[in-house]
């Protein structure tokens, strides 16, 4: 029984599925399968989706059905965690958002996509997001990455603000930070003191598992 | 089974008026009454006089009445079936314009991609070329040929184990490239491997079919294969140097050859070809990949629109440039479009460079992403309820809302996009990151791809022994009529013997 709801938890996120995934994962809590093990199987089915854009046979429209899936469950399973006082797992917890100013969506909901199929714990906190809101984001979610967006070249110099505000709060030495976005270049990166930056989504990827000494 | 060829939305484009066209007809008519063509062929001189023509024995000219060619062009079948050895590949060619396929074009010789030099194809780069079509999904028939068949073979039987090479190892449509009396081996190998072809009864420049001509059209009609006539005029060389007296002469080459293939057969099946040029002045070749060219095929199309007789748009497949460049692109992809706009029935495209002297597989990948381009442009904008997406758009609203995450875009786009096969989309960063790699390179590893996975459809070993008994047939005549030198004969025989024989 416990089997078969994992397996259409995994099913439901492969096949982008945002209600069934929700209602198998209160199904499953009802009837005490491990929340560890159902986090699981969510996690199972986006990297099978994420290994499928990344050799071309999956897009975006799938590759964001396939997190927003998994995303729609996985507040319940975590609530169930938190109960239980269990740990979760993850390789690592990314704070993710866009820049005040600046209401670009798209290129941070795929770096989001590609680190939850990778098996990060990502916590996107919007767009348009002011400075206290990522300071705050830190100091409460204590990621070991925090990720800026920025597309235009008249929000970039956000990030710099971020980043300054980490060091006044003392702070920056607790997280790594990674910049990225249609405006930002490798040079600016440095510039503004950034620990990182990559053009492409699945760069992203490979530059937080770098970050924290991921294989 | 559905059709395979491309289907049209929206209407076909018209570039002339009314009375232009009407005017380009009955010019046509008073060349064919005033002036008429010759015809060098003693029986085909009585058919046309049987017929009610005006027939000068002493000169071989043979001028037409009205009511004749409007007779003639009325028995020719607006819509016919092509039968290809899969059925699945069977064409229906249509008059209307409704329809269009694609076939490769030609060149005589394949061609070094470093140094972009003209080579003969060994035997084995000759079947990588069918292979290649044979796996294209825009590739509807197979070209006359390739390639001017491969080395070590003998000229006489160059076209034909070329044919074979076609039949052997591709069941999509079949065309042959005329040369001598090849096609009686042609037509004899299709039939015994239960297929049409088709087959070209070209006339020459201005006004002429010569003996050969007309008995090659007298065996193809006579055996129920499909007949096309086109006579290349090159505009201020074969026609008029003017667009409107070029379509006149065109028209007026083929149209003694579609009379006389409906006087044998009525009913016969023909399509008319679009192969006109504008004459390049300075060097006296024709300017293939010129914009006129176009103009002429949408001018030609448009008459053969009225007299619903399907079409070959051949002048497509002739680009200048010497190499996979940014010219040869704009040439083929320009002439395509063109084409299939003006209501083409088939259009000549994918591989071809250098005016048909040389061509290439991987150009015949990146023009079947032209012809994929093509076809979607035809499919237009489906317009429904769930198309025009009102419900979506209110449901999404303002920013933040977005539409990547909706199932109504997972189920849509692919739908509504084309996905090229080659053609180079990455961002900067990402085309930086995977080797920099251009559409070429691409077309180059799908090559590679297409050569190690495809696997053609085979002829059983009856239809392969069918095929080997024409084909020595064909050998011995043309060796006993002294067309093969000794020279010749040797390599072709060891080639013969060879364990690989028939492939490479």
């Amino acid at each position: 029984m416990a089997n078969n709801i994992l397996e259409n938890l995994k099913k439901a996120v492969v096949e982008f599925n945002l209600e069934g995934a929700a209602d198998l994962a209160r199904q499953a809590m009802e009837e005490k399968v491990d929340p560890l093990e159902a986090l699981n199987a969510l996690t199972a089915g986006i990297r099978e989706v994420g290994d499928g854009y990344g050799r071309g046979d999956y897009f975006l429209p799938e590759l964001v059905g396939a997190a927003d899936a998994m995303q729609a469950a996985v507040p319940i399973i975590e609530e169930e965690i938190k109960k239980s006082g269990s740990v979760k797992q993850s390789i690592g917890k990314v704070v993710i958002g866009t820049v005040s100013g600046d209401i670009h969506t798209i290129g941070k909901g795929m770096v989001t996509s590609l680190l939850i199929a990778r098996g990060f714990e990502v916590h996107d906190i919007g767009i348009d997001v002011p400075t206290e809101k990522f300071i705050e984001s830190v100091e409460q979610l204590e990621p070991q990455i925090l990720a800026m967006s920025a597309l235009l070249s008249m929000t970039a110099p956000e990030t710099k603000k971020v980043i300054d505000s980490l060091t006044e709060a003392g702070l920056r030495d607790k997280v790594k930070v990674m910049i990225g976005g249609g405006a930002i270049t490798e040079d600016y990166a440095k510039a503004v003191g950034a620990d990182g930056y990559s053009p492409t989504a699945p760069g992203a990827v490979n530059l937080a598992e770098k970050m924290l000494g991921i294989n | 089974m559905p059709i395979k060829g491309l289907k049209r939305k929206f209407g076909i484009q018209k570039i002339l008026s009314e009375g232009d066209l009407e005017a380009i007809h009955r010019g046509t008519l008073r060349v064919l009454a005033e002036t008429g063509v010759a015809v060098n062929h003693e029986k085909a001189l009585k058919l046309y006089a049987d017929a009610g023509c005006l027939v000068d024995f002493s000169t071989n000219r043979v001028r037409f009445p009205q009511w004749l060619v409007e007779q003639a062009l009325a028995q020719c079948p607006s819509i016919y079936r092509v039968k290809a050895r899969n059925p699945e590949n069977d064409m229906i060619l249509s008059g209307e314009g409704d329809v269009t396929y694609f076939s490769p074009s030609c060149g005589m010789n394949t061609l070094d991609l470093d140094t972009w030099t003209p080579k003969v194809p060994t035997r084995k780069e000759y079947y990588d070329f069918i292979k290649v079509c044979d796996a294209l999904p825009h590739v509807h028939m197979q070209a006359c040929f390739p390639y001017y068949g491969f080395a070590r073979l003998p000229q006489a039987m160059s076209l034909i184990e070329s044919c074979a090479g076609k039949i052997r190892y591709s069941d999509k449509v079949q065309m042959e490239g005329w040369v001598l009396d090849n096609y009686r081996w042609n037509i004899e190998m299709c039939k015994a491997t239960g297929q049409d072809i088709f087959c070209l009864g070209n006339p020459g420049a201005p006004l002429t079919y010569s003996k050969e001509q007309i008995d090659n059209l007298i065996y193809t009609v006579e055996s129920d294969m499909v007949l096309h006539f086109a006579s290349g005029v090159v505009s201020g060389a074969t026609g008029p140097s003017t667009l409107a007296g070029s379509i006149i002469a065109d028209n007026a080459n083929a149209i003694p050859g579609m009379v006389l293939a409906q006087l044998i057969r009525p009913g016969a099946r023909i399509w008319l070809g679009n192969m006109m040029f504008v004459q390049n002045m300075a060097t006296g070749s024709p300017a293939f990949g010129a914009i006129e060219n176009s103009l002429l095929v949408a001018g030609y199309n448009q008459l053969l629109r009225k007299y619903r007789i399907p079409n070959w748009s051949i002048t497509s497949g002739f680009v200048s440039s010497k190499t996979i460049d940014y010219q040869a692109g704009y040439e083929t992809a320009l002439a395509a479009l063109i084409a299939v706009n003006s209501g083409s029935s088939m259009v000549f495209l994918q591989g071809g460079l250098t005016a048909q002297l040389t061509a290439h597989p991987v150009k015949a990948i990146m023009d079947d992403d032209i012809a994929g381009m093509v076809k979607r442009y035809l499919e237009g904008i489906e317009v429904t309820d769930e198309t025009l997406a009102v419900d979506l758009i209110n449901e999404v609203g303002p920013i933040p809302g977005h539409f990547l995450n909706r199932a109504h875009t997972r189920t849509w786009w692919k739908k509504e996009q084309f996905l090229p096969g080659v053609a180079d989309r990455l961002s900067y960063a990402e085309w930086v990151e995977k080797g920099q790699k251009n559409a070429i390179d691409h077309a180059k590893e799908k090559m590679e791809q297409i050569l190690a996975v495809h696997k053609p459809n085979l002829l059983t070993p009856q239809q392969e022994q069918a095929v080997e008994d024409i084909l020595k047939e064909a050998r011995n005549y043309y060796r006993k009529n002294g067309m093969i030198s000794d020279e010749e004969w040797k390599a072709y025989q060891e080639d013969l013997n060879s364990p690989q024989y028939p492939f490479a």
